[in-house]
């Protein structure tokens, strides 16, 4: 992996092909998590994707929820579409490949890397600064690589 | 919006004809960079500005970002959620 960089009108990184692979099928769990949604709003993971708007008040938070977590799910899966179709050469790929994103891209790729972020840290039972989590490398190293990823995009829409 | 919002003190300014805030709380995932970059590109605040309320919802556990009406703030509460950060409303006198 090579962070994002700007590149005229585009940021561009390079993955590796398992690396591109890694990050479409989190997203396409992510689809698949949002698509499940009515079965799962007590998983930690769904809270942190679609939160109580009123931590207060139960029937407002659902009340917003019901006109509020439709159009949020298919914009999330939408964001999670457009970082699979931007990494598809690179996960076909038989060596680490360029993946370009525009402008619009990006706001994607910012919006589906925190979801997976989220979910992943729910799953790693992270619930707080400094909170170590479970003891699980693998899925620590996943979740401090997506920083990484994320991050140097964030960087590149900084400058 | 935006005016109201570069004030130091959004919610004792308003909060006469403004009864409902925004909150952003701290979480352990979001990068503080990101924090910053989606205070700065949706609400319209200065790089100054967004980066003393990620502070302030870094180092207090939340900071509010927005002050007004009940429908107003829920629609910044939605357009956080799809940012994935972690906002409520309230209103501002509770």
């Amino acid at each position: 992996m090579k962070a994002f960089r700007p590149s005229r009108h585009r940021f561009v990184a390079v993955f590796e092909p398992e690396e591109a692979g890694t990050l479409s099928l989190l997203a396409s769990q992510i689809i698949t998590l949002l698509d499940e949604r009515a079965a799962r709003d007590s998983d930690p993971a769904m809270l942190r994707l679609l939160p109580d708007a009123y931590p207060d008040d139960a029937a407002a938070s659902h009340e917003f929820r019901r006109f509020t977590a439709d159009e949020l799910a298919a914009r999330k899966a939408s964001n999670a579409r457009r970082m699979i179709a931007d990494l598809a050469g690179a996960a076909r790929a038989a060596s680490p490949t360029a993946v370009k994103v525009d402008a619009q891209g990006a706001q994607a790729w910012l919006r589906s890397l925190t979801d997976i972020r989220l979910t992943v840290a729910a799953r790693l039972g992270i619930e707080s600064d400094g909170d170590p989590g479970l003891d699980d490398p693998v899925l620590h190293d996943l979740y401090n690589w997506l920083g990484f990823v994320q991050g140097s995009l964030v960087d590149c829409l900084d400058r | 919006m935006s005016g109201v919002l570069e004030r130091t003190e959004p919610v004792e300014s308003t909060v006469l004809d403004s009864p409902w805030i925004t909150l952003v709380w701290n979480d352990p995932v979001n990068l503080m960079n990101y924090v910053s970059y989606v205070f700065r590109s949706y609400f319209g605040f200065s790089a100054a500005e967004a980066e003393r309320l990620m502070l302030q919802v870094h180092n207090d556990g939340r900071a509010v970002v927005a002050t007004g009406s009940r429908e107003a703030m829920e629609r910044h509460v939605e357009a956080m959620h799809d940012f994935g950060l972690w906002a409520t409303l309230a209103r501002a006198d509770a």
